[in-house]
């Protein structure tokens, strides 16, 4: 993988803290005594979906979609602090997604609220494509939203539990109100495997690898001041989300990557069960899960 | 290639790569440089690697105190009844009920994706883990804790796929309710026909072909292994684990090693070894005799002579299986036990037996003569370069090998009556671990007698613990092949009668 070389640029931190600060985010996001089930709700196929084991892959595989769209980008070249902190700003993703998916309905509008005030600040010009931007682009957000999505059905394909056909259509549906949350007009947002699917080629020719998107993922792909134990385990990640992502956009980027046989996509599944028990030791993540597997059992069995 | 000289060497490149002393005498660093040094540790190398950002430096300061922290607290762990999916609180019960696996799917959830083989390498490393910094143990038991029982159905289905009919018509009376946790599988209570009260082992479905496909996946083992001990022979550790993790998912091995044992130890005075009911027992249940008596944790709570009793028979069953049986249990869990008193101890689970042929025990036999009967230290490193254990030209004087072995056979050196303390069970496991010193530069431990080790780090520790005192030279004189002494102690006595009674049955036509 020639791309995904050691970053030594020091205007990034280093990564150290990952998995503590992405556990503790996503504990915190799962309510102990709910109000009510929230935006999805214990039978939907989102929560069972993004319980899986592959969600670090998904979601890599989702910044590296997402980074491809200039504007998007620049959005976050220009404004987040993530290069400062580029472990708070994961686990702040990571609490978002989490408080959505699995918090009250009253805790995700607080929360996506939250996030369309910050979009209001971002905005300027790209200075690659010369264009004007504003992070809350329903445009924009569409994008993000539907890169999320395709990366957690793609991948989940790929290294996590079947998802029947009938399912994937669910979950596009069921995720609409994501988008709606952040502030994409209702109308907009795919509804089917199929919509998003054609939403995403009617967005291809926006698409393009700036030299800010080429440059933070390869810091994402192989983070400084990993610990060397979570750092080899972030190689089958990594392998994992270029392994899952489109050929042109593996093409746009230029990753030079081996094609994912099954032996491949065992080896990576592995990794990832590594990596969740080590997940599953840091504070208060098996209660966590065992409030949400107990809430699924409970709507299962209803 | 020489093995031992290859050893040395590498263990003399990681000393010189520790920092410098503290003041303790303990090289930093030292701890992580041993815990490669034995296949057991293997598993607290791997577990240890996985958890090792969380315990960072304190894993390196902490002192001989530490070290017996741990080896208690793992008694601790162990002597209570083994556990099911602990779940705080007072809902205990109805939260294990509410997350029992239901499916073969669930299963495949829960235990696949590595999760199974790291649940089993913890707790092989969970007893002999001088490596397992309490965080370290910490995500060890979580991941343990997450393993909940199967539902009342679905073990019912894994009896009737094994044994061809469902539990409730095979047996008389079936507990539905598990009593106990295995690694992967769980333990019911059962009525036979016959009017037998037993034990039935139930394994997880589908989790015998997902650990074997996990162990496939030889590179992230290796991986791992490497973090911890990079100088080690890894495909050599690999190949130990796979070989110790893939023998315990087919219940016919372990079914097969307790009856082998439960044979020899027919009528003996002190020692159960429960009964195989060979009808009952697959691949994947085994059933066998029900046990009840205290556990370890109640019998310190018993008087010194009923405790010192206890230590007499396991140090007996320890020897005795090795040079009679040439089988050696690798599991001294605490929980293995249950002690009735009068010295009489029921021993379970055989899942992690270790077959020695002559060949391997002979120079096992040679280093107890030549050291402590003939007192021929020349002999004695004769031996331990014959074994494989210490290179042979070592630059040491033999008098510095005696010094740095001897601890080992501290307790059969001489005829005396000898208390095994906490402190001496920990300075045991120090010695091991000694990295750094001039003589662990050139001894090593041969990969058959690795298991081998936990005589060392778990008997004794078990033995410190019950503050067990007795002359154990004579003891063992008794058990030496070389020399069959009388017997001892009243033990050692109504043991001859057994022999006498076994030589007995033996002879007379079937």
């Amino acid at each position: 993988m020639s791309a995904i070389t050691s970053f030594g640029d020091d205007r990034y931190a280093a990564a150290s803290g990952l998995v503590e600060r992405a556990a503790a985010a996503q504990v915190s996001g799962i309510p102990e005594h709910p109000a009510d089930d929230g935006f999805f709700g214990p039978a939907s196929v989102t929560w069972r979906i993004n319980a899986d084991l592959s969600g670090a892959v998904a979601g890599l595989r989702s910044l590296l979609m997402q980074a491809l769209h200039p504007l998007a980008m620049a959005g976050v070249d220009q404004h987040s602090d993530w290069r400062r902190d580029p472990v708070g700003r994961l686990a702040a993703t990571t609490a978002y997604v989490t408080i959505v998916t699995y918090g009250e309905r009253a805790a995700a509008e607080r929360a996506s609220a939250r996030v369309r005030k910050i979009h209001e600040h971002v905005r300027g010009t790209d200075t690659v494509t010369g264009q004007q931007y504003a992070a809350g682009d329903p445009a924009l957000l569409l994008w993000v939203h539907a890169a999320l999505v395709d990366s957690t059905l793609a991948v989940s394909e790929l290294f996590g539990n079947p998802v029947s056909p009938a399912d994937r259509d669910q979950y596009v549906a069921e995720m609409a109100v994501a988008a709606e949350l952040v502030g994409v007009p209702p109308g907009q947002v795919p509804r089917t495997a199929q919509a998003l699917r054609d939403y995403l080629a009617g967005v291809r020719p926006e698409l393009r690898c700036t030299p800010a998107a080429s440059e933070s993922m390869a810091y994402l792909l192989n983070p400084p001041g990993l610990d060397d134990d979570i750092a080899e385990i972030w190689r089958d990640v990594a392998a994992g989300a270029v392994g899952a992502l489109p050929d042109w956009a593996r093409e746009m980027y230029g990753y030079d990557t081996p094609p994912l046989t099954d032996a491949r996509r065992t080896e990576i599944r592995q990794a990832l069960g590594v990596l969740d028990a080590v997940y599953l030791g840091e504070p208060g993540v098996l209660e966590a899960r065992q409030r949400i597997t107990l809430r699924m059992r409970a709507a299962q069995h209803a | 290639m020489n093995r031992t000289g290859n050893k040395a060497i590498i263990t003399n490149e990681l000393t010189r790569r520790t920092r410098p002393t503290p003041a303790d005498g303990r090289p930093r660093g030292s701890r992580k440089v041993a815990v490669g040094l034995t296949a057991g540790v293997a598993a607290a190398a791997l577990t240890t690697a996985l958890v090792r950002r969380r315990v960072g430096r304190l894993r390196f300061t902490r002192g001989l105190a530490a070290v017996q922290l741990v080896l208690r607290g793992g008694v601790r762990y162990a002597s209570n009844a083994p556990r099911l999916f602990a779940a705080a609180g007072e809902h205990r019960q109805q939260l294990r009920n509410d997350l029992a696996l239901e499916t073969a799917e669930d299963v495949a959830v829960t235990l696949g994706a590595m999760k199974g083989v790291l649940v089993k390498l913890g707790q092989m490393a969970s007893y002999m883990d001088d490596g397992l910094a309490p965080a370290a143990r910490r995500t060890l038991s979580r991941l343990q804790d997450s393993i909940p029982p199967m539902s009342p159905e679905l073990a019912a289905q894994v009896v009737r796929e094994e044994l061809g009919r469902p539990p409730e018509e095979v047996f008389a009376q079936w507990d539905p309710e598990p009593i106990a946790a295995a690694s992967i599988g769980q333990v019911h209570r059962a009525i036979t026909h016959d009017g037998h009260a037993v034990a039935v082992k139930v394994q997880y479905p589908g989790i015998a072909e997902t650990m074997a496909a996990d162990l496939d996946n030889v590179a992230l083992l290796r991986r791992m292994l490497k973090i911890t001990a990079p100088h080690q022979d890894v495909d050599a550790l690999v190949a130990e684990l796979r070989e110790r993790v893939l023998e315990e998912l087919d219940y016919r091995r372990e079914a097969d090693n307790q009856e082998l044992l439960a044979d020899y130890y027919d009528g003996h005075p002190t020692i159960h070894v429960p009964r195989v009911i060979a009808g009952l027992s697959t691949r994947r249940v085994v059933t066998s005799e029900l046990s009840d008596g205290a556990r370890f944790a109640e019998l310190a709570t018993w008087s010194q002579e009923e405790r010192n009793l206890a230590g007499e028979t396991i140090y007996r069953f320890v020897f005795r299986s090795l040079y009679e049986v040439h089988a050696f249990n690798g599991d001294p869990h605490p929980g293995n036990y249950l002690f009735h008193g009068g010295g009489r101890v029921t021993f379970l689970d055989f899942g992690l037996v270790k077959h020695f042929t002559d060949e391997d025990l002979r120079p096992l036999i040679d280093m107890v003569r030549t050291l402590c009967v003939d007192d021929k230290p020349e002999e004695f490193r004769a031996s331990l370069e014959e074994a494989g254990f210490l290179a042979p030209g070592a630059p040491l004087t033999t008098d510095a090998i005696v010094d740095h072995l001897a601890v080992f056979y501290e307790l059969v050196r001489e005829p005396k009556t000898m208390t095994v303390t906490s402190d001496y069970a920990s300075a045991v496991v120090r010695r091991f671990f000694a990295v750094g010193q001039p003589v662990t530069e050139y001894a090593s431990i041969p990969r058959s007698y690795v298991i081998l080790q936990r005589i060392n780090l778990g008997l004794f520790a078990l033995l410190g613990d019950l503050h067990a005192t007795a002359n154990w030279r004579m003891i063992a004189e008794e058990i030496w092949p070389f020399i069959q002494g009388p017997p001892s102690t009243p033990m050692g006595e109504a043991e001859v009668r057994w022999r006498e009674r076994r030589r007995l049955a033996a002879e007379r036509p079937a």
